[in-house]
């Protein structure tokens, strides 16, 4: 007799032991056994669960094709519903990680079943499925798989039981921005007076109430005369050349490139097109000027109205980034920008 | 100096001349007075009340000064941030239908003790 | 200043023909009681009651919870300005009856709420339920108008303490405690190496059922004053906050303001603790530059090191708070906030409205939306029709076995922001 809970583990193509990048296109499948980390996973879950199922998907697939990869996991979940869905753990992978944060938010909020998975704190994923799964925090590499799988597994025996999940800092899993309210030992003025000795003597102290923090960039001063002003034309709407030659990702881009426009009037097709993974192609693809509008550019340094247009243009993809990069790319770009003696960017996003 | 008081509270409606009435809730009354801070109008009052309970109010009157050349980002900041913590509380919440009577006359009240604070007051 | 407080242990309360204390057990003159509160015209009848820790009693809605206590020496018995004349606050002894507390019950309109429950899961939110209680209920005449209405029921609240705590007169105390500092130049003298710190209390005053008193003036109309500690410890500062319950500082807890025993405690051992500064909060935009000024100004002319601000009340107050932590840090002062939160009935809204970076040392009092859940009373003193008010008017507040879902709000004394309570949020 078993009173075992059951699990449906979910996976990409790598972690599913079917293949590298070249089969990151695969659709998705369901195997009725355990598969690659699901394996381990079960074994941390010391018979109390087992895991039934594995579904595995290509992160290019799912990120391209969100509503049908959607649909059908979905619907494998819905035909044996688990105790608790587990996903991932995703680490750094950011295609991966937005995959396991969709499915992750899809079961919970229209299942209504628990969802556990793991990820590193900078996962582009993690902001749009911290609050309706647990993500364990792990390391950025799968060398963390090792640590990330036994708490994982403990949260979800104890999600599996309905017993009470204790704080991030004891079961080890990522603050889902909720505020909880509990009763303590000492009341609040003897905290604040504790806390106020602590910040004159320069030791360290823990805020009861973290403000958010806003990166506030300072502009640049504004550009007095637009007639003798160099303008560079920069986008995150992934529009690149033909081919892709310095293989720009649709998504969770790891860098950016560079391309001479000087000889160029605009981003024509099909010397241009998008390799955006996050928004429909079509109309980038026929004139990509739509998304980087290089032609207007081109036509106000005809009339004067701009001094000229810088000769090169700046590209990358936005979905799916992490902040972190984000940074890393403005400030390599900036640099260049500013040393070429750049005035003014037109920077699109979409 | 002269003031204007949005309101949707009947009384305060009756018993002054300078008002700008909402005929509404209290969250088209907070956006009435966002739009006026937009067009350069200054807060006098603060848009939010002080206790959580009159937070549950029906009834909210706030006081509005000078027509300015320039937004004054600072109070379009507050609007901005009231409406957003009205709205937190709110959202979930039926009126207090009961009390509306009361709600009335001690809206009345606070803001009688409001335009006491200014009187006086020439900028 | 030197204060003594001579505490009397209170370990039990109950009804009889006089008023005294023996062996711990508190015996209230019901009738002589209700004799002397009606000796104020203004008041049609009055029902006396009592509620112990652990019975299964409600008390709702709650207007204020006031401290019974005798002067020995030193200024005037009472509360100065109030319900005595004029007279310094601060100094000589004081009999407190320690455990006790009278609880004036009534409302002035129909929205207030405020609710003690003396057992279950409602008691660990609320500090009186560990106290034993005296209800004071108060029905006042027809045909009175609010101010007068509240003013009434107000005095007579204090004037039931002092009633109260005659008891208290010739007895020995169990414990006492002295509060003893000098000038701030002494105190300098004494301890020139240890931090300099202020406690600004913000305090609710901006109308009817917003108000608090110092020495009976109303605060609403003064700028931000210095105030010996040991004046608030002894009378000096009444509460007319009759709304929101979960962060009113009532009259109670302005007698035993926590802030200003633990920063006491620490004077001359981690900090030189020079004080208070009674900080009102305006309504008016002009009010709260004024006060956040003249409050800095003072922590400037005293040359602190770091001020400690509490707040009183919830919405246009959590302004002042952070304007006044903004110019502090920006002058080089050090602040520690305390305050609560609305983070939603799940928890998962972002706290506080407003935002400053500089509010960087924070302790939160707790989430004023957290539901709890109160099980049905063996009674009620007050009014039973306002716990449909405490339900916060959302659906399924009434449970089928009569148990009562409500926000923390509406329990007095939860939130506390001077922090007198221990309840806070911890980021899950």
């Amino acid at each position: 007799m078993s009173n075992e809970f059951k699990v449906l583990y979910y996976v990409n193509q790598f972690f599913g032991q079917v293949g590298g990048e070249d089969k990151a296109g695969m659709e998705p499948e369901f195997h009725q056994e355990k598969v690659g980390p699901a394996v381990g996973f079960e074994g941390q879950l010391k018979g109390e669960g087992k895991v039934v199922g594995t579904i595995i998907c290509g992160d290019n697939y799912f990120n391209e094709n969100k509503e049908k990869s959607l649909s059908f996991i979905l619907d494998i979940v819905k035909k044996e519903p688990p105790d608790i869905f587990v996903a991932g753990p995703a680490f750094n992978a950011g295609r991966y990680g937005v995959a396991c944060a969709e499915i992750s938010k899809a079961v919970a909020e229209q299942l209504n079943i628990p969802v556990v998975t793991g990820m590193y704190i900078e996962n582009p994923g993690l902001d749009t499925c911290k609050q309706v799964a647990y993500v364990v925090s792990t390391s950025d590499s799968a060398g963390g798989m090792r640590k990330a799988l036994p708490l994982m597994a403990k949260i979800t025996c104890k999600l599996a039981q309905g017993a009470e999940i204790g704080s991030p800092e004891e079961e080890g899993y990522i603050p889902r921005g909720m505020r909880k309210t509990i009763i303590v030992e000492k009341r609040g003025s003897l905290r604040a007076v504790e806390m106020l000795i602590k910040r004159l003597k320069g030791e360290d102290f823990v805020t009861e109430m973290p403000m958010p923090v806003f990166n506030v960039v300072a502009p640049a001063a504004a550009i007095k005369d637009l007639s003798k002003a160099t303008i560079a034309l920069c986008t995150s709407g992934g529009i690149v050349p033909a081919g892709n030659p310095d293989r720009i990702q649709s998504a969770s881009a790891q860098k950016w490139g560079k391309y001479d426009v000087s000889g160029r009037d605009a981003l024509n097709a099909p010397d241009f097109y998008t390799t955006h993974g996050g928004y429909d192609p079509v109309y980038a693809n026929a004139i990509p000027d739509r998304v980087a509008p290089l032609d207007i550019l081109k036509e106000l340094e005809k009339e004067g109205y701009i001094g000229k247009v810088y000769d090169f243009f700046y590209t990358t993809t936005g979905t799916g980034t992490a902040v972190s990069k984000a940074v890393e790319f403005g400030t390599e770009i900036g640099k260049e920008l500013k040393a070429a003696g750049v005035d003014g960017v037109i920077l699109t996003s979409t | 100096m002269k003031f204007i008081i949005i309101t949707n509270n009947p009384l305060v409606a009756e018993k002054y001349e300078n008002v700008l009435w909402t005929d509404g809730s209290v969250e088209k009354t907070l956006i009435k007075v966002r739009d006026l801070v937009y067009e350069g109008y200054e807060l006098v009052s603060h848009p939010l009340a002080a206790s959580l309970r009159m937070l549950f109010s029906p009834y909210r009157s706030i006081i509005i000064g000078n027509k300015k050349e320039k937004l004054n980002f600072e109070h379009a900041e507050i609007i901005d941030t009231s409406i957003i913590k009205y709205k937190n509380h709110m959202d979930l919440r039926k009126t207090d239908d009961l009390n509306r009577d009361d709600y009335k006359r001690i809206d009345l009240l606070l803001l009688e003790a409001a335009l006491d604070e200014e009187k006086g007051k020439w900028y | 200043m030197k204060l003594e407080i001579g505490r009397i242990y209170i370990k039990d309360i109950q009804l009889g023909t006089e008023t005294s204390v023996k062996n711990g057990v508190l015996t209230v003159d019901k009738t002589s009681l209700i004799a002397k509160l009606k000796e104020d015209d203004r008041i049609k009848d009055i029902k006396i009651d009592i509620a112990r820790p652990g019975e299964k009693v409600r008390i709702i809605p709650v207007k204020d919870v006031i401290e019974p206590r005798v002067k020995i020496s030193g200024g005037i018995n009472g509360f100065p300005g109030v319900s005595a004349k004029q007279a310094q606050c601060g100094d000589g002894k004081v009999h407190v009856l320690y455990g006790a507390a009278i609880v004036t019950v009534g409302d002035i309109v129909g929205f207030q709420e405020g609710v003690i429950d003396m057992w279950g899961e409602g008691a660990q939110w609320t500090p009186f339920s560990t106290t034993f209680n005296l209800t004071v209920d108060i029905n006042v005449v027809d045909g009175l108008d609010p101010h007068t209405h509240e003013e009434t029921v107000r005095i007579a609240g204090l004037r039931a303490a002092e009633f109260v705590g005659e008891a208290g007169k010739d007895l020995q105390p169990d414990e006492v405690l002295v509060y003893e500092m000098g000038s701030i130049f002494e105190e300098t003298n004494k301890y020139p190496n240890l931090p300099k710190v202020l406690y600004a209390e913000m305090m609710i005053t901006q109308g009817l059922l917003h108000d608090t008193y110092i020495y009976g003036v109303n605060a609403q109309t003064i700028l931000p004053s210095l105030l010996h500690a040991n004046e608030e410890l002894d009378n000096a500062v009444i509460s007319g906050n009759c709304v929101a319950a979960c962060d009113k500082i009532t009259t109670y807890q302005h007698q035993n303001n926590s802030t200003i025993l633990d920063l006491y405690a620490q004077h001359g051992k981690e900090i030189n603790f020079m004080g208070c500064i009674m900080v009102p909060e305006h309504t008016t935009l002009s009010g709260k530059m004024r006060a956040s000024d003249y409050t800095v100004k003072l922590v400037k002319m005293l040359g602190a090191d770091a001020v400690v601000v509490s707040e009183e009340g919830y919405g246009n107050p959590d302004s002042d708070l952070l304007i006044i932590c903004k110019k502090c840090e920006k002058a080089g002062v050090k602040t520690v906030l305390i305050t609560d939160e609305c983070a939603g009935r799940d928890g998962l809204s972002q706290p506080l409205a407003d935002t400053a970076a500089e509010a960087v040392a924070v302790v939160s009092g707790g989430n004023v939306s957290h539901v709890v859940t109160l099980s049905p009373a063996d009674k009620v003193i007050g009014n039973a029709k306002a716990i449909a008010v405490l339900a916060g008017g959302w659906e399924g507040a009434l449970l089928e076995d009569g148990s009562l879902q409500c926000e923390l709000n509406a329990v007095i004394g939860a939130t506390s922001e001077i922090g007198y309570h221990n309840v806070t949020c911890r980021l899950y």
